[in-house]
């Protein structure tokens, strides 16, 4: 698929890209709000 | 196998979304990132055979640090080493060998815990997880610029973040493991290393068989570069094996390595720096860290570790941020940002210590972590601007070996000067104002350097002949 200047269009399965992105981002919030809980003791 | 991890077998086909390439990279830097939270088993495997304490026969912390040294020198050796093969073979079968050599790396330790030999841990994680690291840090950056032309500095931004990240998920789970795995008879290291490796493996090469490259001159739709940033942005490509021997590579170099002993520095010394500076006044007491109880010193290592994780948040949060920011205002002047601010910042810090309260303290220390921080996640788009993008990931494995002299300078650089001055009579609480002077210094020297780099003379771009060659070498040509 390309458009008027014949480039390729960047896809739109969507869906998919959340699903690729779940992995990822939810280790990584699991992993930061760890990091905030430690941080916390600052703020006491 | 190997047509199934070649670079001509993930040329994406037409209408593939990009925005898929990013979480393969995550993944990659994600697992390698536990590099940093590697501390979290130095406790309990300095008590392997003793395991409720140490006997004369255990590992001392000190023997289990040198895992970081090597960690170190061996991402930047193998980084640079390697980089251009990286760009031979593509994304995939880099990833693979980087998902074999870190993976590795913990099982190799998990049998030197079990037969408690220390060697085994340091070839294992130290060497061949330290190879791991190199070649899976750099196997998304040419990928990911190639892929986002108009927003360089983001994505890889959105992947060195996962480096940064990697300790936050890495060293918690490691504490969680190690309680599971713990009995009467063994302090759980040893099960822990293999199930970390089997878990990092299943990500890495989920990641590896997501990485996708795009057509040779792929461009998004509608997409034109900028007017006003091609001044810094050159339309052409320099071969890696002509790069170093450009001065702009050497300035670059200077720039990543100073900005890094700085950061380095503070990271290693901020929690018992802002314990000895303040002292009690971090929990309304009075008198120096010396002078307090037992059990105010354990609140105030709690303050000191709390303080330590704060300034790990916003150093990945500098990672995304100024990265993504620096694809708005350029590379030059995001760098700018970083050594001006920085030498503000570095210069205030003592007079913060001692006349102002934590609180501005902390928030000089957050500011400077996002800039170390940035300072990693916005180099690799640097490099694309001013090398082009033929050969961007393997100059960025060459540049990392600023990365590992950083790694060794700036620690090095901050103990001594503390050593050093409590030798001298200077109270604990004062010891870290000259270390911070000489970091702003270091800032300056970055400084300049970054002010010196200007377009790569066109001798050294690569002829329309060369390119091809190249392209149909990568085989890339689809």
């Amino acid at each position: 698929m390309a458009n008027r200047d014949g480039r390729e269009k960047t896809g739109s399965n969507w869906v998919v890209v959340v699903l690729a992105w779940l992995p990822v981002t939810l280790p990584l919030l699991w992993g930061i709000w760890q990091t905030v809980k430690k941080a916390a003791v600052l703020f006491r | 196998m190997a047509g199934l991890l070649s670079r001509e077998r993930i040329v994406a086909k037409p209408g593939f979304n990009r925005w898929l390439v990013p979480p393969a990279a995550l993944a990659i830097h994600l697992s390698i990132g536990m590099a940093y939270g590697f501390s979290v088993f130095w406790l309990p495997l300095s008590r392997a055979y003793g395991i409720t304490e140490p006997t004369p026969d255990d590992w001392k912390i000190s023997t289990l640090g040198w895992m970081f040294t090597l960690f170190f020198v061996f991402l930047g050796s193998s980084a640079a080493l390697f980089g251009a093969w990286v760009e031979r073979v593509g994304p995939r079968k880099t990833a693979v060998v980087a998902a074999i050599c870190w993976s590795g790396g913990f099982f190799i330790s998990a049998v030197g815990v079990y037969v408690h030999e220390i060697w085994l841990l340091w070839l294992g994680s130290g060497v061949i997880g330290g190879c791991g690291l190199g070649l899976g840090y750099i196997s998304p950056v040419g990928t990911l610029i190639k892929w986002f032309p108009d927003r360089r500095g983001m994505a890889t931004g959105m992947a060195i973040m996962g480096f940064g990240g990697g300790a936050m998920i890495g060293a918690p789970l490691a504490d969680i493991l190690m309680k599971h795995f713990a009995t009467p008879a063994s302090v759980g290291v040893w099960q822990t290393f293999v199930a970390m490796g089997v878990i990092y493996f299943i990500a890495m090469m989920a990641g590896a068989f997501g990485y996708r490259v795009p057509p040779p001159d792929w461009m998004p739709a509608g997409w034109t570069p900028r007017p006003q940033q091609r001044a810094m942005i050159t339309a052409g490509h320099v071969h890696v094996s002509r790069a170093w021997r450009t001065p702009q590579f050497w300035f670059l170099w200077m720039v990543l390595c100073m900005n890094v002993s700085a950061g380095i520095g503070v990271i290693g010394i901020a929690s018992p720096m802002i314990q000895e500076i303040f002292g009690g006044r971090l929990i309304g007491a009075s008198g120096t860290l010396q002078d307090l109880a037992p059990q105010q010193k354990a609140q105030l290592a709690s303050i000191g570790a709390g303080f330590a994780a704060l300034l790990s948040l916003f150093n990945i949060a500098g990672r995304i941020g100024w990265a993504s920011f620096s694809d708005y205002i350029g590379r030059k002047r995001t760098y700018l940002i970083f050594f001006a601010l920085g030498l503000a910042l570095y210069s205030m810090a003592p007079t913060a210590g001692q006349t102002g309260g934590a609180t501005l303290f902390v928030v000089i220390f957050c500011i400077i972590l996002t800039m170390y921080g940035g300072g990693f996640a916005t180099i690799p788009a640097y490099l694309a601007d001013i090398f082009g993008t033929q050969y961007v990931g393997a100059i960025h494995g060459r540049l990392l070996t600023a990365w590992s002299t950083a790694g060794v300078l700036g620690p090095v650089l901050v103990n001594y000067i503390r050593e050093y001055q409590i030798a001298r009579g200077v109270p604990n609480a004062q010891a870290y104002n000259v270390t911070m002077y000489v970091l702003a210094g270091l800032l300056i020297i970055g400084l300049i350097c970054n002010l010196l780099v200007k377009p790569v003379d066109r001798r050294f771009h690569m002829s329309p002949e060369e390119l091809a060659t190249a392209r149909v070498a990568q085989g890339s040509r689809a």
